[in-house]
């Protein structure tokens, strides 16, 4: 129905809600919205879309009359193919804690061979410090460059450079000419510390001003630098970007800067952290962002859940399209589904002692929501339910072959992490003895090159040296790497049967 | 409650891979990140395994295997008369014959080419191969590139590494 906007995707609910739901939302986002306490731009006309939703779902007679209108759920082809995997088919009754994995796969509904991508409203974000001076900053105007002569006539680009300070370079929505964007990106020059938030806030102003529903709303932040005392701020923009789908990818140049903090910024908004380790990747790397940004077909793709009884989310990993750690309490933002491709997360569930009157575990329960910017509905809702049987032994059969192939990988980006949290506490050999696991397992994969950079830290650590940043960072974003061929492999989810 | 047989690391139930050091846990499937193994993960650390070895001994030929001492894992020496032995390293064009990279021979000081084992009719003897930490016999450091004897029952110790050696003549 033309004209006639779709108040459960308003509320981000389901088709099928309850009433009690439907209040729910409706309270949920009004404590967010009110006009009392709202701080943003536009959050009051939001508010008044929700109130008119709920006024209309609440009352059953204009209710009835509103679902007559729409078309039937079984018309309507879902949003989303959901296809989920499970570690095991069933639990075993245990009295004591156990670890069930789901893997859930998201793709669009292949009806379509070849699906039309959005159009970008994209900022990026350049750190200009002293620090990017030279061949670093040649190489970032050269590849903005390149990425400004590929742009479509629909897409939008705005480009901020910061140090401790920001100026908007290109602003959003004007289109300048092409001659003088080249240009003003020639002349950006280098000096001066990093403060990201100035960048970033600047940058999500531009995005801001040029928002729109239809578009991949996105900020590109490239930086070398490690920020210091603004990361509060950071967090709050990279809150109120996410609370409006808008996603933010950090990439990040050299061992400085810090990686920690960005990457759990980029998570929170659905976005991803990619490590450049050498100027001349800068171009590769950057082109791939674009790229990957243009061939989205749904973003802001959330899981809402609440879990059972005593149930817990233990780990998150985002495995494709870019792999990354995923918060572990709802809603977990999981990132954009490609057009061509599947979106991969794997989920670790503890499940706690189960007595025998169980005889179904709900591990969670709740729904998906995802901004389609090519489709009218403003965001679409699917609901999902991660359950298990429980049987009195547990099932003979293997795990899936492709869950059990990308946690073997997983399992080496976790060790990582063990090695590095060792550092921390100073448990040097315990530190020392995951990296070489860690490279006995690589080299057995052929991963040579990584398997030695393990080594090499592992020797540090023997010699009473510190791990180096560099080290560090190869191994982290490298074993992170390994995850992509299987998690991006869509061909892979016909190949579900296990081993045996 | 599962305990890694690598590493005795514990995990919860359902768990497929041990996050300290990669093993998988599951039994259905052999360990697809494990390339150089030398002791069956499944056999149990004990008395019985060394009884296998004598058992499969062909007659008139010397049986010899390594006990990690810390772990009590068997590793057998088959397939030849003399072994390098030492552990993998990235950046070192010649393998040893026995890596004890798996055994956590790294944090023990092992070099990676330590020493060399030869087994013959009537003796075995072992030959420091110039190694950063040394080797010793039941304590005694012993010269560099000098062959020793080893008896049944000798401990072995490379840098800090700890083998018994178990001899079947």
């Amino acid at each position: 129905m033309p004209g006639q906007p779709d108040y459960y995707a308003i509320l981000g609910l389901p088709r099928d809600a309850s009433s009690e739901e439907i209040r729910h939302a409706f309270h949920q986002s009004a404590l967010r919205l009110h006009p009392d306490v709202n701080v943003e731009m536009g959050d009051t006309e939001l508010f008044l879309d929700i109130q008119r939703a709920f006024e209309i779902l609440s009352d059953p007679e204009l209710k009835s009359k509103y679902d007559s209108q729409l078309p039937s759920p079984e018309s309507t082809q879902p949003p989303v193919q959901i296809n989920l995997l499970y570690s095991r088919s069933a639990l075993p009754l245990l009295d004591e804690p156990q670890l069930v994995y789901a893997m859930i796969n998201l793709s669009p509904p292949h009806t379509e061979t070849t699906m039309n991508s959005a159009p970008l409203n994209v900022c990026l974000v350049l750190d200009r410090s002293t620090s990017m001076k030279g061949e670093r900053m040649d190489m970032v105007k050269t590849t903005a460059i390149e990425i400004v002569r590929q742009l479509r006539r629909e897409d939008v680009l705005s480009i901020v450079t910061f140090s401790d300070r920001a100026e908007v370079l290109i602003p959003a929505g004007r289109r300048l000419d092409r001659a003088a964007i080249e240009t003003q990106i020639q002349m950006i020059h280098s000096s001066g510390a990093t403060e990201i938030y100035r960048g970033l806030e600047a940058g999500y102003q531009e995005i801001r001003a040029n928002y729109n529903k239809r578009h991949i709303n996105h900020i590109v932040l490239l930086t070398d630098g490690r920020t210091y005392g603004d990361e509060p701020h950071c967090k709050r923009v990279a809150s109120q970007a996410s609370g409006r789908g808008i996603g933010i990818s950090c990439l990040g140049i050299g061992e400085e800067w810090n990686d920690h903090f960005l990457d759990n910024l980029s998570s929170s908004t659905g976005g991803s952290c990619a490590y450049i380790a050498k100027s001349s990747d800068i171009r590769r790397i950057l082109k791939e962002k674009f790229l990957g940004l243009s061939r989205i077909y749904a973003e802001n793709v959330r899981f809402d859940f609440h879990t059972g009884k005593d149930v817990g989310v233990r780990y998150a990993f985002r495995l494709g399209p870019e792999s990354a750690p995923l918060e572990t309490l709802p809603p977990i933002n999981l990132g954009s589904i490609p057009v061509d491709n599947t979106l991969t997360a794997l989920l670790e569930f503890v499940v706690p002692p189960l007595s025998d009157d169980v005889s179904q575990v709900t591990l969670a329960s709740g729904q998906i929501s995802l901004d389609i910017p090519m489709n009218t509905t403003p965001t679409s809702v699917t609901r999902l339910r991660l359950q298990r049987p429980v049987k009195a032994e547990a099932p003979p059969e293997p795990p899936p072959t492709k869950l059990l192939n990308a946690l073997s990988k997983l399992t080496l980006y976790r060790i990582q992490e063990r090695a590095n949290q060792a550092f921390a506490t100073g448990d040097l050999d315990l530190a020392t003895q995951h990296l070489n696991s860690l490279a006995t397992h690589l080299f057995s994969q052929g991963e040579k090159d990584l398997a030695r950079t393990v080594l090499d830290e592992a020797e540090n650590l023997e010699r009473g040296l510190s791990l180096s940043e560099t080290g560090k960072k190869k191994i982290k974003f490298g074993t992170r790497g390994l995850l992509l061929p299987a998690g991006t492999d869509s061909s892979l989810a016909s190949v579900d049967i296990g081993e045996g | 409650m599962i305990i890694c047989p690598t590493c005795f690391n514990e995990e919860l139930e359902g768990a497929l891979f041990c996050i300290a050091c990669g093993t998988q846990l599951t039994h259905q499937t052999k360990s697809p990140t494990e390339t150089v193994v030398y002791t069956n993960p499944n056999q149990p650390a004990d008395s019985a395994a060394e009884t296998r070895i004598s058992k499969a001994a062909a007659p008139g030929t010397t049986q010899v295997a390594f006990k990690i001492v810390s772990s009590g894992q068997i590793i057998p020496l088959e397939g030849g008369e003399e072994f390098t032995i030492g552990r993998v390293s990235g950046t070192q064009p010649i393998l040893p014959d026995i890596d004890l990279t798996p055994y956590q021979a790294y944090e023990g000081g092992v070099s990676r080419l330590h020493a060399t084992l030869h087994i013959a009719p009537e003796s075995v003897t072992i030959s420091d191969l110039g190694s950063a930490n040394g080797t010793q016999i039941n304590g005694v450091k012993v010269p560099a590139h000098s062959p020793q004897a080893l008896n049944n029952g000798d401990v072995l110790t490379l840098g800090k590494f700890r083998v018994e050696i178990i001899i079947h003549p």
